[in-house]
C-alpha cells in the first residue's frame, strides 16, 4: 500500500494544488480570512509530498525515479499502428532540484500573497492552478503533457498579473501574453517536429533515439539536417524567450515592475527557471550535437546577458528593475553553464537555477514588505532604513549578498561551477564574463546601501520594522540559500547521475 | 589538540550567533563578555596548537562537500607552522581587540551588533588561515571581505562610512576576481584544489611555466586587493571611517594581513615562478615607498597610520618577492603587534579627545596622558626599526633578504623607506603629544582602564617580540623546516645591513624632532621650497581623482546609454517583430487583434498547428 504509494508520488505531487482548490471552491467568495487560510495551506501538500519525493529519491540510481506511465489517447492511423498520447510523469535529477525549489518558493509566495485585498478567491485558485502547471512542467516525461501545462502556467500568470498587479498591469500581462505567446508557438512548432520527426512524444523514447549513434549521424548530416537544426532553434527560441536572453528580455522587466510582489516570487523565482529546465531537458539532451556546435554561440550570448544586465542595473531608480536586469545578468550565468557542456558547467546551470530561485524569491518577499511601509521602491525616495527596520534592511543585506554571490550562500556554489566549466572550454569568454561578478557587488551594493545606509529619508521615519509573518518567510529562504551554499551536495548530490548521463552522452 | 583545531574558528562564529540573535536581549558588558571569551577560547586553543605544532605538519581529510562529475571536494583542515603562528596571532589581536572595544564602544546603542560581526570577522579569518585547499581558503577569503565591509560601515548612517564600505568591497573585490579565476586555472591545470597537490604539480612540472607564472600572478592579484597594494590601496586609508578597534584589527591581524598570508601559503608557486617573484618584489617595494610618501603630509591620525600600514605591507610583499619567506611572515606577525598598539593607542587618544582626529589640533597630550604616550611612543619606534623594538629584527631580515637577492634597486627602495617610516611616524609623535595643547582643557578626558591593558600587552609584544628569531633564526628555521621552501640565504649576513638602516631610520626621528619638536626647522621646510610636490602628496597622486574620471564617471554613461538603447533600440525592434508576427496571424485568420483575443489568437494558431503536424506525419511515417 504505502509502496504503491510512493510509486505514483509525482502524479499525486502534482495534482496535490486541488485539495486547496476544493477547498477554496467550498468557501464562500466574502470570507476572505478562510480563503486565505484555505489558499496558504493549499501549498502545504505539494510541499510536503516534494520533500518526501526528496527523501525518497536515489542519488545512485541511473535514470528516471517514480515513473508513472499511463496509455491516456490514442491517434488511430489506416496503415500504421497509432500514436499513443501517454501520461507519463517521473522524476530524475535535473526536475527532483527544480521541483522541490518549486513548492517552497509557491509556499512562500502564498504567504507574501496574504495581504491581497479583492477577489482572494480568484487569486488563490489561480494561484493554485499555476503552481500545478510548474510541477507538470518539471514532472512531466512527455512533450504534449509538457506542453500542456506549460500553457497552463501561461495563461494562469497572465490573470494573475493583470488583475491584481500595479497600476500598468494590464499592459505588463499583454506584454507578457504577447512575447510568451510567440515562445510558445515556436515550443508548439518544435514539438510538432519532433513528433513527425521521432514518431513519439515520450522523453524516455526521445532521448533513446536522439542519442542513438546511427541516429545521430543521420540527423546531423544529410538532408533531415536542415529541418532538425530548424527544430532545434524553435526549442532554443522558445526557452530563450522564458529564461530571457537578450534581446528578448523587455517584456520581463514590465511584469517585474507591475505584477504583485508575490507573483514576481513565482515568476522570477520559478518560471524564469523553466527556460533553463527546457534548454538543458531538450536542448542539450535532444539535441546534443547541435548543441554542441552553437556552445560558442551560448556563450557569446551568455556574456552579453551578464554584462548588459549588470550594467543595466546599474543605473535603474527602481528596486524592482535593478531586480529584473540583475536577473537578465544572472540567467547569463546559466547559458555560460550550458555553454560549457560539462559536468561542472550543467551542475552550475542547474545550481543557478535553483538558487537564483531562492535568492529573487527572497528579494521580492522584500520587495513587498518594503512597498506595504514605504508605498515606494524607488532608490531616490529611500534611504537610512537601517535605523528604523534593522531586520529588514539586515534581510535584504543578506539578500543582496547572496545576489553577488556571496561564497557561504547558494550563489557563489553555482556562478563557481559556471565558470569552472566554461573555463575549460572557452577561457576567453569566461575570464570576461568575471568583469560581471564585479558589477554584480557595484549594482547591488548601490541598491542595498542607498536603501538602508546613510541618514534617514524623513518621510520614513515612521517606518515600522518586519511582523513575524514576514520575517519568518523571509528567514526560511534566506537558510535555503546559506544551506546550499554551506553544504551544496544537499542540493548537488540527487543530480549528480543525471547530469553525467547527459554529458556522457554529448561525448567529446 | 591539532587534529580537534577546527573548532578555533568555531568558538567566534557561534559568538556571532548568539549575538546576532541576541541583540536586543544584552546588555552592552553581556556583548563584550561573550565575544571576548569566544576569542579567549580561540586563542587558547591556538596557543595548544602551537605547542604541539613544532615540526611537521597535519591535515585532515574533512567532509565532503560537493561533487560534480568525478571530482568531489572536502572541505578540512591543515596545520603546518605558518597557520599555527597565523591562529595565534589573529585570535590574540582579536581577544584585545575586543576586550579594548568594551571601553572604545561605550555608549553606542549596536554593541552586541558590532560583537557579533567581530566575531565572524575571527572566524572567518580564523577559517581562511586553516585552509587546506584552494576553494575553502576562497570561500573565507571572500567572508573576510564582507565582514571589513560590515565593519567598515557600521555606522551605516554616516554618508563617508557608507561610501568607504562600498568602496572596500568592490576595490578588493576587483582583486578578489583575480583570485577566483587563479583557483579556477589551478584546478583546471593541476586537477586539485589541494593545496599540498597543487604544490606537487608545480615541483613536478606538470604545469606549464607560462601557466605556473599566469596563476602566480592572478594569485597575486588577489593579495594586492586585500592588501591594500597598488594600485588597488585606495580603500586601505578610506577604510578609517570604522570605528577604531575594527581599524586595528583590519590592519594587523585580519583583512589586510590575508594577502600577505596568501602570498607566503602559497609560496612554492611563486618560487615558481620568477617573473611572478618579480612582479610581487616591485610591486611590494614601489608600494612602500609611495605610500610612506603619501604619509608624510597626512593630517588625520587614523589616515597616517592607514598608509604606514600600506607602506608596511609593500615591505612584507618585497620580502617575499626576494625570497625572503620567513622575512616577510616574521614582519606580518611585529607588525600585527605594533600596528594593533598603534591603532589602539590612537582610538585612546581619539577618545580623550571626544573624537577629534585632526592632528593639526592635538598636541601636549604626553602632559595628561603619560601612559597612552608611552604606547605610541614603543609603537612608533617598533615600527620605525629601532634596536631592540620588535620591528627592528624583521625589518633586518627583509632589508637583508632583498640585499641578498640581489635586486639592488629593491633594497634602497627599502632603505629610503624606512627613513620616511620613522619620520612620518615622529611627525604624528610630536604633534599629537608634545608641544602646546591646541584644545580646550575641558575637552580632554580620561581613558577608561579597559583599553589600558589590551595596549600594555601588544607594547610588551612591540618590545619584545622580535627575539624570537634570535638566538640563530629560530622562528625562520621552524618556519622553513618541511615545508619545502628554500630559506633565504644567510651568507655573510653582515651587520652592515641592521646598522645601516638603524642609522637611515634615526635621521628620520631627528629629522622630525628638529622640525615638529625643537622648532629648530621650520615646519615648511620641505614643503615651502616644493609646494607643487606637496600638493601631489597631499592629495595622494590623485589616484581617487585618477579613477573616478576614468572609470567611475564613464562607466555611468555607459549605462545611461545602454539604458537608452535598451529602451528604443532593443524595446522598439522586438515590438516591431512581434507586432508583424501578430498582424500576419490576424490578417490569416482573419481576427482582429484585440488585446483580449491575443491569448485565443495563439491558441487557435496552436491547435491549427498541431492538426496539421498530426496529419502532416503521416507523409514521412
Amino acid at each position: 500500500m504505502m509502496e504503491s504509494f510512493f510509486n505514483v508520488l509525482p502524479t499525486w505531487l502534482v495534482f496535490s494544488p486541488l485539495l486547496g482548490v476544493v477547498a477554496l471552491l467550498l468557501i464562500p467568495g466574502k470570507k476572505a480570512g478562510w480563503l486565505k487560510a484555505a489558499g496558504l495551506f493549499g501549498t502545504l501538500p505539494p510541499l510536503v509530498l516534494s520533500l518526501l519525493l526528496y527523501g525518497r529519491f536515489d542519488p545512485a540510481a541511473k535514470g528516471v525515479q517514480f515513473e508513472q506511465s499511463i496509455l491516456w489517447f490514442q491517434i488511430p492511423l489506416p496503415q500504421s499502428p497509432p500514436w499513443e498520447i501517454t501520461f507519463h510523469l517521473g522524476a530524475d535529477g535535473l526536475s527532483l532540484p527544480l521541483t522541490v525549489m518549486a513548492t517552497l518558493v509557491s509556499a512562500l509566495a502564498a504567504c507574501a500573497s496574504l495581504p491581497i485585498r479583492k477577489r482572494q478567491k480568484e487569486y488563490f485558485l489561480l494561484f493554485l492552478f499555476l503552481e500545478m502547471g510548474m510541477l507538470g512542467v518539471f514532472l512531466a516525461r512527455n512533450l504534449f503533457l509538457f506542453f500542456l501545462f506549460f500553457e497552463m502556467t501561461l495563461i494562469t500568470l497572465y490573470f494573475l498579473i493583470g488583475i491584481w498587479g500595479y497600476v500598468d498591469r494590464e499592459k505588463a500581462a499583454n506584454r507578457f501574453l504577447l512575447y510568451n505567446g510567440l515562445g510558445s508557438a515556436f515550443l508548439l512548432l518544435g514539438v510538432i517536429g519532433l513528433f513527425v520527426l521521432f514518431q513519439s512524444l515520450d522523453y524516455n523514447r526521445l532521448q533513446e533515439l536522439a542519442n542513438d549513434p546511427q541516429t545521430r549521424r543521420m540527423l546531423s548530416g544529410g538532408p533531415v539536417s536542415p529541418i532538425v537544426w530548424g527544430i532545434f532553434l524553435c526549442f532554443v527560441l522558445a526557452f530563450g524567450i522564458k529564461l530571457p536572453v537578450f534581446p528578448f528580455h523587455t517584456w520581463m522587466l514590465k511584469v517585474h515592475t507591475e505584477a504583485s510582489p508575490a507573483v514576481v516570487m513565482i515568476h522570477s523565482g520559478v518560471l524564469l527557471k523553466m527556460g533553463a529546465y527546457g534548454l538543458i531537458r531538450f536542448g542539450v539532451e535532444l539535441f546534443p550535437d547541435q548543441v554542441r556546435a552553437s556552445a560558442v554561440l551560448l556563450a557569446v550570448l551568455g556574456l552579453i546577458n551578464i554584462l548588459y544586465g549588470a550594467v543595466l542595473a546599474f543605473v535603474q531608480e527602481d528596486l524592482k528593475r535593478v531586480l529584473a536586469y540583475s536577473s537578465v545578468s544572472h540567467m547569463g550565468i546559466i547559458l555560460f553553464g550550458i555553454a560549457a557542456l560539462n559536468a561542472p558547467g550543467l551542475t552550475g546551470a542547474v545550481f543557478q537555477a535553483v538558487s537564483h530561485g531562492f535568492i529573487s524569491a527572497l528579494l521580492f518577499f522584500f520587495i513587498g514588505s518594503l512597498y506595504e511601509r514605504t508605498g515606494t521602491t524607488r532608490i531616490g525616495e529611500l534611504g537610512g532604513l537601517a535605523r528604523q527596520a534593522p531586520v529588514l534592511t539586515g534581510i535584504f543585506l543578506a539578500g543582496g549578498m547572496a545576489l553577488l554571490g556571496l561564497p557561504g550562500m547558494s550563489g557563489f556554489i553555482s556562478e563557481f561551477l559556471a565558470f569552472l566549466g566554461l573555463f575549460q572550454k572557452q577561457p576567453g569568454l569566461a575570464a570576461a564574463g568575471t568583469l560581471g561578478l564585479v558589477l554584480a557587488a557595484v549594482y547591488t551594493l548601490r541598491a542595498v546601501l542607498k536603501t538602508g545606509f546613510g541618514p534617514l529619508a524623513e518621510h520614513l521615519s515612521k517606518t515600522v520594522d518586519t511582523r513575524p509573518s514576514e520575517a519568518l518567510p523571509m528567514l526560511t529562504l534566506l537558510a535555503c540559500i546559506i544551506l546550499i551554499g554551506v553544504w551544496p551536495n544537499v542540493l548537488g548530490e540527487p543530480m549528480q547521475t543525471t547530469l553525467q548521463t547527459i554529458v556522457s552522452r554529448i561525448g567529446g | 589538540m591539532v587534529a580537534n583545531a577546527w573548532i578555533i574558528p568555531l568558538f567566534p562564529l557561534i559568538a556571532f550567533l548568539i549575538l546576532l540573535a541576541g541583540r536586543n536581549a544584552f546588555s552592552q558588558n553581556t556583548a563584550a563578555w561573550v565575544g571576548s571569551v569566544a576569542a579567549l577560547l580561540s586563542l587558547g586553543s591556538s596557543a595548544a596548537v602551537l605547542m604541539e605544532r613544532l615540526g611537521g605538519s597535519d591535515s585532515l581529510a574533512g567532509l565532503e562537500w560537493l561533487s560534480f562529475g568525478e571530482t568531489t571536494i572536502r572541505f578540512g583542515i591543515e596545520v603546518n607552522q605558518l597557520n599555527a603562528l597565523m591562529l595565534l596571532i589573529v585570535s590574540g589581536v582579536s581577544f584585545l581587540v575586543q576586550v579594548y572595544s568594551a571601553g572604545y564602544m561605550k555608549g553606542d546603542g549596536r554593541v552586541s551588533v558590532f560583537y557579533a560581526y567581530l566575531g565572524l570577522f575571527t572566524f572567518s579569518m580564523l577559517g581562511l588561515v586553516i585552509s587546506p585547499n584552494l576553494l575553502q581558503l576562497y570561500l573565507f577569503w571572500e567572508l573576510v571581505g564582507v565582514c571589513s565591509f560590515l565593519l567598515i560601515g557600521f555606522w551605516y548612517f554616516k554618508p563617508e562610512a557608507k561610501r568607504a564600505a562600498k568602496k572596500a568591497f568592490i576595490v578588493t573585490r576587483i582583486g578578489d576576481i583575480g583570485l577566483f579565476i587563479a583557483v579556477i586555472l589551478t584546478f583546471i591545470h593541476a586537477g586539485s584544489f589541494e593545496l599540498a597537490q597543487v604544490f606537487d604539480a608545480v615541483k613536478a612540472g606538470e604545469i606549464p611555466p607560462g601557466t605556473v607564472t599566469l596563476i602566480a600572478l592572478l594569485i597575486f592579484v588577489g593579495a594586492v586587493g586585500k592588501s591594500g597594494q597598488f594600485p588597488l590601496h585606495t580603500w586601505l586609508p578610506d577604510a578609517m571611517e570604522g570605528p577604531t578597534p575594527v581599524s586595528a584589527l583590519i590592519h594587523a591581524a585580519t583583512m589586510v594581513a590575508a594577502g600577505v598570508y596568501l602570498v607566503a601559503r602559497t609560496f612554492p608557486v611563486f618560487e615558481a615562478s620568477p617573473a611572478a617573484m618579480n612582479a610581487v618584489a616591485w610591486t611590494g617595494a614601489f608600494t612602500a615607498i609611495f605610500a610612506a610618501s603619501i604619509g608624510l603630509v597626512q593630517n588625520d591620525i587614523k589616515r597616517v597610520l592607514a598608509y604606514s600600514t600600506v607602506s608596511q605591507l609593500g615591505y612584507m610583499m618585497l620580502a617575499l618577492g626576494s625570497a625572503g619567506y620567513a622575512a616577510g611572515v616574521f614582519h606580518l606577525m611585529t607588525h600585527a603587534f605594533f600596528k594593533a598598539l598603534l591603532f589602539l593607542a590612537a582610538g585612546a587618544v581619539i577618545v580623550a579627545l571626544h573624537h577629534e582626529q585632526d592632528i593639526r589640533r592635538m598636541g601636549g597630550l604626553w602632559e595628561t596622558h603619560r601612559t597612552v604616550g608611552w604606547f605610541f611612543l614603543t609603537g612608533c619606534l617598533a615600527i620605525s626599526g629601532i634596536p631592540p623594538f620588535a620591528g627592528f629584527f624583521s625589518k633586518d631580515e627583509i632589508l637583508l633578504a632583498a640585499f641578498h637577492d640581489g635586486r639592488t634597486g629593491v633594497f634602497l627602495v627599502g632603505v629610503v623607506t624606512a627613513f620616511l617610516t620613522s619620520f612620518y611616524m615622529f611627525r604624528l609623535f610630536f604633534l599629537v603629544f608634545r608641544g602646546e595643547r591646541r584644545m580646550e582643557a575641558k575637552k580632554v578626558g580620561p581613558v577608561p582602564r579597559v583599553m589600558i591593558w589590551p595596549m600594555g600587552i601588544l607594547a610588551l609584544l612591540s618590545v619584545l617580540g622580535g627575539f624570537v628569531e634570535y638566538p640563530g633564526h629560530g622562528l625562520s628555521r621552524w618556519l622553513s623546516e618541511g615545508s619545502g621552501i628554500v630559506p633565504a640565504a644567510e651568507g655573510e649576513a653582515s651587520f652592515l645591513v641592521p646598522l645601516f638602516s638603524t642609522v637611515v631610520s634615526l635621521t628620520g626621528i631627528v629629522l622630525a624632532w628638529a622640525m615638529y619638536d625643537n622648532k629648530s626647522l621650520p615646519r615648511d621646510f620641505f614643503s615651502r621650497p616644493l609646494p607643487w610636490t606637496w600638493r601631489l602628496l597631499h592629495r595622494k597622486y590623485y589616484v581617487d581623482e585618477a579613477y573616478g574620471k576614468v572609470i567611475v564617471t564613464p562607466y555611468g554613461w555607459l549605462g545611461h546609454f545602454l539604458a537608452g538603447f535598451d529602451r528604443y533600440i532593443v524595446g522598439g525592434a522586438v515590438r516591431a517583430v512581434v507586432k508583424g508576427v501578430l498582424l500576419t496571424g490576424a490578417l490569416v485568420t482573419g481576427i482582429q487583434n484585440g488585446q483580449a483575443q491575443t491569448y485565443a489568437l495563439v491558441s487557435v494558431i496552436g491547435l491549427v498547428l498541431l492538426i496539421v503536424g498530426l496529419t502532416a506525419g503521416r507523409l514521412f511515417g
